[in-house]
């Protein structure tokens, strides 16, 4: 009988950490729920005492007025390419000097690594003031290619993969070597492969950062067809103050393409984002 | 061995990728972009040439303004313009006024201003004597364009050191709404001309309902649409007439930014709290309040609310115990004095300075076109309001306290502080005495 | 291949990173620390040198002693409570119950989050009269416009924001933790909260402490959610304004991009010690078996 008893403990105790977590979840889904709701009513709904929390009849109109207020096919383009060069480029460029870093041993690795990995202590703001006057001087200022540019490295990604082809093992690259492989094929046709998984880690986190970066495109562009989603969410602030419908729609037409990429790719988000926490 | 030229193949095609990339940055290829040059004077020399012998290409110019509510007459101007000028495009942009000056204060000595954009009385200025405005003085001298055209003084607003640098765009002053239906309701007569400031205070008590949520005003923390026009009117000033000094610290500034406070102290106006969670003018179109001061400029906007259309009209601002004080601003059209394409751009300025793109304006309601004679067509784009009012009040208005580098520091940091007093964390006097002293610093500061 | 070669082509393989790195990081991370030994006119077009004349007005300006300690409040606020339903959140799912992806999902669905676009929603939910946080606790509390309340708001949403994350790397950490510790612990006795106190915790450690690193770091430079969800008019704004919005309002709305280069660069120390700090205390604090 006693284990009977303690299976029931156990189904017991089991459902206590349901109820919790539920509740929790709840908590953590209630904004997105709010941003639905108040998004389908009128503004006096939104604004009503006491609370009214479904609208009587879904307003579609706010999502028509952000679009139509607002440059969003604008804010979409600007922040897709953004993220894809932001994305693309630090990949590429990353991952051939985290290997020349992680296994040729050459004069001078130590002081050109560290000078890589130092800006990795400096905060971010304080780099926006000098790159934008750099983009001042370059003409740049208020382009997409501003958005970007300044990001075509990432010293972070270079930090991180060269940790991962330290600790790949020495023999496959010997035989490369032996069969006459110079290091760029090496690096090219057997390193990489072998990191995969933290490219794609890293492919992941640099399109979330870049996705939903406020500050810097909010400082160097201005025109509504250079905006980023976020930084045309802020104009939508200025624009709209407290009709919360819109913010809302807007809002949500902001957030749904990386909710749904996630959606899709969850296991791999979750991974790729919590590894390069672990290793930064 | 084939891995070996794939291998080449693929590094050649990376460092190739990676040259492009790094000299992208030197090449620029944006259109939007305006050279390397940061100085104003010396990239103005060499697109004057440029634009001389490309005066009959295609050309985009951007025209930049801070109002979406004016957007589609300025459209409709750009629009009738490319008709006449079939080789210049003009594409509006709206960057909101809250966002406005802080971009704009970062394209100027990027050489990114837009070709032509509207230029506010108190920023006019810094950005004057910056260099990055294109001088139009020949133009004036030469009788292209006759700055006697405009009125109520918006001819002269623009001008700094004997330079013209706008063309006058229109003028605003400020108007009390009220809601119809509340008055009705309590059976109290519409506020008109005779009205003072303690009639407002009065009937403001008496239409508040606060267990409804009903106020009978909006005693927001607000400059042009709110209590300057209170200091004005009972003596005070906002800067002195040469310039040099705040006027906050004035007894009457200070008394009238305390009689708008009692009115929240009353539960005759929402708190400071409320109007951050909901701006008032909103709520006065949700037929929460029953009065508001706000600039001509809003018409469009309150109107087009379907709760509030039909119910609401305008009156004077009330007398003050010295004056009836109303704040009168004139915006201009400037140009860029790094734009790429000036003689275009100075073809659209002066359209936007014409009779027509007037009437355009007054005819959309947009705002009080500041060329002669065509107010009253304004005036009647919406004949059940009463829109006169705004043309009638220039007579006692005070001009913008505008004419200084210091006014675009100061005028930021102003919110800031009222915003402290008006929520209650310091009492009004010490927060109109911080700003004084503010606002002589940065006198000091921006000579 | 001889070695010659060989640095030829480390050499170029570093060379796009390296070159970057310089231009767009190390020169403007220098560079503001030049920049705010000027004072600048004419949107930043004139520069004279000054000396430490923006650090001895910093020093002087009760504003910004104001918006450091601010920003040091919002930090010993935000980690701990992070850490401690991280660690909670972390300990429930680790329990072998059914649904954990699921949970994980949602839990890490605010990571993904835009923080603009939360920040805009929790306008909504904090506001005093029709908000829902109020409906929902029968309060009538103005969250993010009383200077009393407006901390709690931002750190509630940056909690919100930060438990997914955490939570996996937390809940990584106890799943690296050998079943074998706790059944050697059980056949001594030890129940609940003894596991946790004398096993779970000490194994914790080093994740627990890379966690509140890098959680202090991020905590440093709050931005985001003080510009939207505050905003500029509100009369709670000085209570919760942060450096680095101070820094921004200075550089790009006051036009003094120095002493708005004065301010970030207190931030670079302070991200400096806390880095020293995370180097120097590892070893000594930090259970690595």
């Amino acid at each position: 009988m006693a284990k009977s008893q303690a299976v029931a403990a156990r189904s017991r105790s089991n459902w206590i950490i349901h109820l919790v977590l539920i509740a929790a979840s709840v908590v953590m889904i209630v904004p997105f729920i709010w941003m639905i709701l108040t998004s389908f009513k009128t503004v006096t709904e939104a604004t009503q005492i006491p609370v009214k929390i479904f609208p009587a009849n879904p307003d579609w109109s706010s999502y028509a007025k952000a679009f139509e207020k607002s440059d969003f096919g604008h804010y979409y383009l600007n922040t897709i390419f953004a993220a894809f060069m932001k994305t693309l480029f630090p990949v590429i460029f990353s991952s051939m000097a985290a290997y020349a870093f992680a296994r040729i041993k050459f004069p001078g690795r130590t002081l050109l690594f560290f000078i890589i990995i130092s800006v990795m202590m400096v905060p971010n703001p304080v780099f926006y003031t000098p790159q934008y006057l750099l983009m001042s001087n370059w003409g740049l200022v208020n382009t997409v290619t501003a958005l970007w540019i300044c990001s075509l490295v990432s010293p972070f990604a270079t930090f991180l993969l060269r940790q991962f082809f330290i600790g790949i093992s020495q023999e496959l690259e010997e035989a490369a070597i032996l069969d006459g492989c110079n290091p760029f094929q090496t690096f090219r046709y057997i390193m990489l492969p072998l990191v995969k998984s933290a490219l794609v880690a890293i492919v992941i986190i640099q399109l979330l950062w870049s996705w939903n970066e406020l500050q810097w495109p909010l400082i160097i562009n201005s025109s509504p067809d250079k905006l980023t989603l976020s930084s045309g969410l802020s104009t939508l602030v200025s624009m709209f103050s407290t009709n919360y419908p819109i913010l809302m729609a807007g809002a949500i037409m902001a957030v749904i393409p990386m909710i749904v990429l996630f959606f899709l790719f969850q296991k791999r988000f979750i991974e790729g984002v919590a590894f390069s926490a672990h290793k930064g | 061995m084939a891995i070996r030229k794939k291998a080449l193949m693929s590094a050649m095609s990376l460092t190739v990728v990676s040259a492009m990339a790094l000299t992208g940055c030197g090449n620029n290829n944006d259109n939007s972009a305006s050279g390397n040059s940061a100085s104003p004077a010396s990239s103005s020399n060499s697109s004057d040439t440029k634009a001389a012998d490309s005066s009959k290409k295609d050309v985009t110019l951007t025209y930049t303004i801070w109002d979406q509510l004016q957007q589609p007459a300025m459209e409709a101007i750009a629009k009738e313009f490319t008709a006449e000028n079939p080789n210049i495009k003009v594409k509006v942009e709206v960057i909101p006024w809250g966002d406005y000056w802080t971009k704009m204060s970062a394209a100027a000595p990027a050489g990114t201003l837009p070709d032509v954009f509207w230029m506010h009385s108190g920023q006019f200025v810094k950005y004057a004597s910056g260099n990055f405005l294109e001088p139009i003085t020949d133009k004036v001298e030469s009788g292209e364009i006759d700055m006697n055209n405009y009125a109520a003084g918006t001819g002269s607003i623009y001008v700094l050191d004997g330079q013209n640098y706008a063309v006058p765009k229109d003028f605003d002053t400020i108007g009390l709404a009220y809601n119809k239906e509340l008055f009705d309701q309590a059976g109290i007569p519409y506020p008109d001309d005779t009205w003072d400031y303690a009639k407002l205070a009065e009937v403001a008590k008496q239409l508040s309902q606060p267990d409804k949520g009903i106020y009978g005003f909006a005693a927001k923390m607000d400059t042009q649409g709110g209590y300057w026009n209170d200091m004005l009117a009972n003596g005070g000033y906002i800067v002195s007439e040469d310039g040099t000094k705040s006027g906050y610290d004035d007894p009457a500034s200070i008394e009238a930014l305390k009689a708008r406070y009692q009115m929240i102290l009353d539960g005759a106006s929402p708190t400071h709290q409320q109007m951050t969670d909901t701006d008032s003018t909103e709520m006065f179109k949700s037929g929460k309040l029953a009065m508001i001061f706000e600039g001509d400029w809003r018409t469009a906007d309150i109107d087009g609310s379907d709760i509030i259309h039909g119910k609401w009209n305008w009156a004077p601002l009330p007398k003050g115990t010295a004056k009836r004080g109303n704040i009168i601003n004139g915006l201009g059209n400037t140009m860029s004095a790094s734009g790429k394409h000036k003689d275009e751009a100075w073809q659209f300025l002066k359209f936007l300075g014409s009779k027509r793109a007037a009437e355009i304006t007054a005819e959309m309601g947009a705002a009080i076109p500041a060329y002669k004679d065509t107010q009253s067509a304004w005036v009647k784009s919406k004949p059940e309001l009463n829109l006169q009012v705004f043309i009638d009040q220039t007579v006692d208005a005070t001009a913008y306290p505008a004419g200084s580098k210091a006014y675009p520091v100061w005028f930021p940091k102003e919110s800031e502080i009222m915003a402290q007093a008006w929520g209650g964390n310091i009492s009004i006097e010490e927060g109109a005495k911080q700003v004084a002293a503010m606002m002589n610093q940065a006198i000091a500061d921006n000579k | 291949m001889n070695s010659r070669s060989r640095y030829v082509w480390a050499y170029v393989m570093i060379a796009p990173t390296l070159l970057g790195t310089v231009l767009f990081w190390s020169w403007p991370a220098v560079y503001s620390i030049y920049l705010s030994f000027l004072k600048s006119e004419n949107f930043g077009l004139i520069n004279h040198w000054v000396g430490f004349a923006n650090y001895e007005k910093l020093f002087h300006d009760r504003e910004f002693w104001q918006n450091l300690r601010n920003t040091l409040y919002y930090t010993v606020l935000f980690v701990p409570l992070t850490l401690v339903f991280s660690t909670f959140f972390a300990v429930l799912l680790n329990s072998k119950i059914r649904g954990l992806s699921a949970y994980r999902v949602i839990f890490f669905l605010p990571q993904v989050t835009m923080p603009a676009a939360a920040a805009m929603v929790w306008v909504v939910l904090f506001a005093r009269d029709y908000g829902f946080i109020n409906y929902l606790l029968g309060t009538h509390v103005a969250w993010i416009s009383d200077s009393r309340f407006a901390m709690f708001a931002l750190v509630i949403v940056g909690v919100w924001g930060a438990i997914g994350l955490n939570m996996l790397l937390i809940l990584a950490g106890l799943q690296g933790i050998p079943r074998s510790l706790y059944e050697a612990a059980e056949l001594d006795g030890a129940v609940g909260f003894r596991k946790f106190r004398y096993i779970t915790l000490p194994l914790l450690t080093p994740t627990l402490f890379f966690t509140t690193v890098v959680l202090m770091i991020g905590a440093t430079q709050i931005f985001d959610s003080i510009y939207l969800l505050i905003g500029k008019t509100n009369v709670a704004l000085p209570s919760v304004r942060s450096l680095v919005y101070a820094y921004y309002q200075n550089s790009f709305v006051y036009y003094d991009q120095n002493y708005g280069a004065a301010i970030v660069d207190i931030l670079l120390v302070i991200n400096l010690i806390l880095t020293g700090i995370q180097f120097a205390f590892q070893k000594k604090w930090v259970n690595y078996d």
